[in-house]
């Protein structure tokens, strides 16, 4: 039971540092991934109002953080004070429990797997004294974690699958019916709820588990089974540091195999969709700003609701942008007409 | 009392040259916003259009020359946009321009109307019956307030709950993840929702009035004639990416 707990914690840790790189993973003024941008930026929360209740962002301070701050903020600054407390390297839990005890907020709001991690720290140092409602955000198995944080409710990071499939269905003629995914066992349960969300708009995931050590042979041959025996219209790589561990596994098993395949890939980095070296042909990633407005309203219906959170499911990111590789769709796939229309970034 | 007195007439003489340099110089506010952009009226765009807001505004930057034109995707940058840009020229459905005091200079028209209804879509079957304790997605169009009264006239209702999201292809997951009972959009938004899912939608006409189309609110008079034309040129690919077919004067 620990082990396997211990097995998800290490894969979550793994899974946040990718989801961490693609939230910093920005786009440039030219159309092209940007590299990722780490530089801290100074915050200035807004002048405190008499009266208003305080809520508390526990948050890194690179820019996607900061971004989905910028959304909330101008939403909520109106009814609540905001005071914002940077998470870095070097904070402790006892750092943020301070924080806390210093602004006595009505909600804390925390952003990334390490900010969860030490609230759950505060927590653990204090299980029976009455904790602050708690909005998760920005962190990966999210469902999960939830789990372990007393009164807290959030939102996913991962954009799910049947998002993922409506746009590529919007951007390529070829039909999209049957998408694989290949997953290593601690990401069953999130292939599983993927399968029922795709299903609603008719889409089969095709779902291939490997082993958590999968070679680049190893993944090769189960892309290839997805394309020529299981006969899938796309494959959707999942965010799993263990599937993507650097560039010569990627060029080996995923570039390789889905070039021979002829299928799209679905991505969950811009910087994987790059028309000089073909790889992705839709990227999805979050919208940052759409989801500091998401955050919003869910804290709005919180407080409508005298904050119970235990009563409210963890949601789902709604908004996304979307980065394609307009060459290879043309190429292989045939461009919708009209799909340049609702893209975030064509890249040719 | 001379001595007394003589400061505050100065104060006065102070007061009353600066109310009068603020005077003069207010109206001129927005040409001098035009200048720093080249001489060109500053227009500023907030629409939700079957059309991301870049592809908008670089069609709209090549199609009017003489305008220097900006496109915002979302509420809260278009609001920005208004309080520190000082535009000469907005353009936006009616119900925004009207919350913020604006008179349309230029109506568009599809089909010969102004205006067109909404409807609220929902999945399998239509949303009847009272709207109590659901919850209904709603693209954000005039913040969190201003929506909410704007919903609760389409849907003559109160009691409902909103969820505002950022953009119009944002109502969509709302009803994937079923979390929420219905959308509103603009009818003519429909055929593309339609398009995009293989969801069973269902659609019912909302009890409101219709809403004003995309319109031109000219702020700077100065700069009225160059505005309204070079909008009524638009052709007709680009009026019909904004929603329209025609313009008329109000």
């Amino acid at each position: 039971m620990n082990g396997g707990n211990n097995m998800t914690s290490r894969i979550a840790w793994l899974l946040g540092l990718l989801l961490y790189l693609a939230a910093c993973a920005t786009f440039d003024d030219e159309g092209g991934p940007a590299p990722a941008k780490l530089t801290p930026v100074v915050i200035v929360d807004p002048p405190t109002r008499p009266g208003a209740p305080t809520l508390l962002l526990a948050m890194p301070t690179s820019p996607n953080f900061v971004e989905v701050r910028k959304g909330l903020l101008s939403e909520v600054q109106k009814n609540f004070n905001v005071s914002t407390f940077a998470v870095g390297p070097e904070t402790k839990a006892t750092d943020l429990a301070a924080a806390i005890e210093a602004t006595k907020p009505a909600c804390v709001v925390l952003m990334n797997n390490t900010t969860i991690a030490l609230y759950r720290q505060v927590q653990a140092a204090a299980p029976t004294a009455p904790m602050p409602p708690a909005i998760l955000m920005m962190a990966s198995f999210l469902e999960e974690v939830q789990t372990h944080i007393r009164r807290s409710t959030g939102i996913a990071y991962e954009v799910p699958g049947v998002t993922a499939f409506v746009h590529l269905r919007s951007v390529i003629t070829t039909p999209i019916n049957r998408v694989g995914v290949i997953y290593r066992p601690a990401f069953g349960k999130f292939v599983e709820r993927q399968k029922v969300l795709a299903a609603k708009e008719n889409v089969e995931i095709v779902p291939l588990s490997v082993a958590n050590d999968v070679t680049a042979a190893g993944l090769r041959d189960a892309i290839h089974k997805l394309a020529k025996d299981k006969k899938v219209d796309a494959i959707w790589m999942l965010n799993d540091n263990a599937l993507v561990r650097d560039q010569e596994f990627i060029d080996e098993a995923w570039r390789a195999e889905t070039a021979d395949a002829k299928l799209p890939l679905i991505v969950g980095v811009s910087n994987f969709v790059e028309p000089n070296s073909p790889l992705g042909t839709l990227a999805i990633v979050p919208d940052h700003e759409a989801l500091g407005l998401q955050a919003a309203n869910l804290i709005f219906d919180l407080s409508d609701n005298g904050w119970q959170v235990e009563s409210h499911a963890v949601e789902l990111p709604l908004s996304v942008r979307t980065v394609v590789d307009v060459k290879l769709v043309q190429a292989n796939f045939g461009l919708q007409t009209d799909a340049l229309k609702h893209i975030d970034k064509a890249l040719e | 009392m001379n001595s007394f007195h003589r400061p505050h007439r100065h104060a006065s003489r102070l007061l009353a040259w600066l109310v009068l340099g603020v005077g003069l110089l207010q109206p001129y506010q927005p040409l001098q916003n035009a200048a720093a952009q080249g001489g060109k009226p500053v227009v500023q765009v907030f629409l939700q259009l079957d059309a991301k807001s870049s592809v908008v505004e670089k069609t709209l930057q090549d199609r009017l020359p003489d305008l220097a034109v900006t496109v915002f995707g979302r509420f809260r940058d278009f609001e920005d946009g208004l309080a520190n840009g000082h535009p000469d020229a907005v353009v936006s459905i009616t119900p925004v321009l009207q919350q913020r005091g604006k008179t349309a200079s230029l109506q568009g028209q599809r089909g010969g109307k102004g205006s067109e209804p909404y409807v609220l879509a929902s999945v399998n079957q239509p949303l009847d019956g009272p709207l109590t304790g659901k919850t209904i997605g709603v693209v954000d169009l005039l913040g969190r307030d201003g929506t909410q009264t704007f919903l609760n006239g389409l849907l003559k209702a109160t009691d409902m709950k909103i969820k505002r999201v950022a953009k119009i292809e944002d109502l969509l997951p709302l009803l994937e993840f079923s979390a929420a009972d219905g959308i509103v959009l603009p009818s003519s938004m429909l055929a593309r929702l339609l398009e995009r899912t293989r969801l069973a939608i269902k659609t019912k006409d909302l009890p409101g009035a219709p809403v004003g189309l995309t319109a031109v609110a000219v702020l700077n008079p100065a700069v009225r004639d160059v505005v309204v034309k070079s909008f009524q040129k638009l052709d007709g690919p680009t009026k019909q990416l904004l929603g329209i077919d025609s313009w008329s004067v109000p």
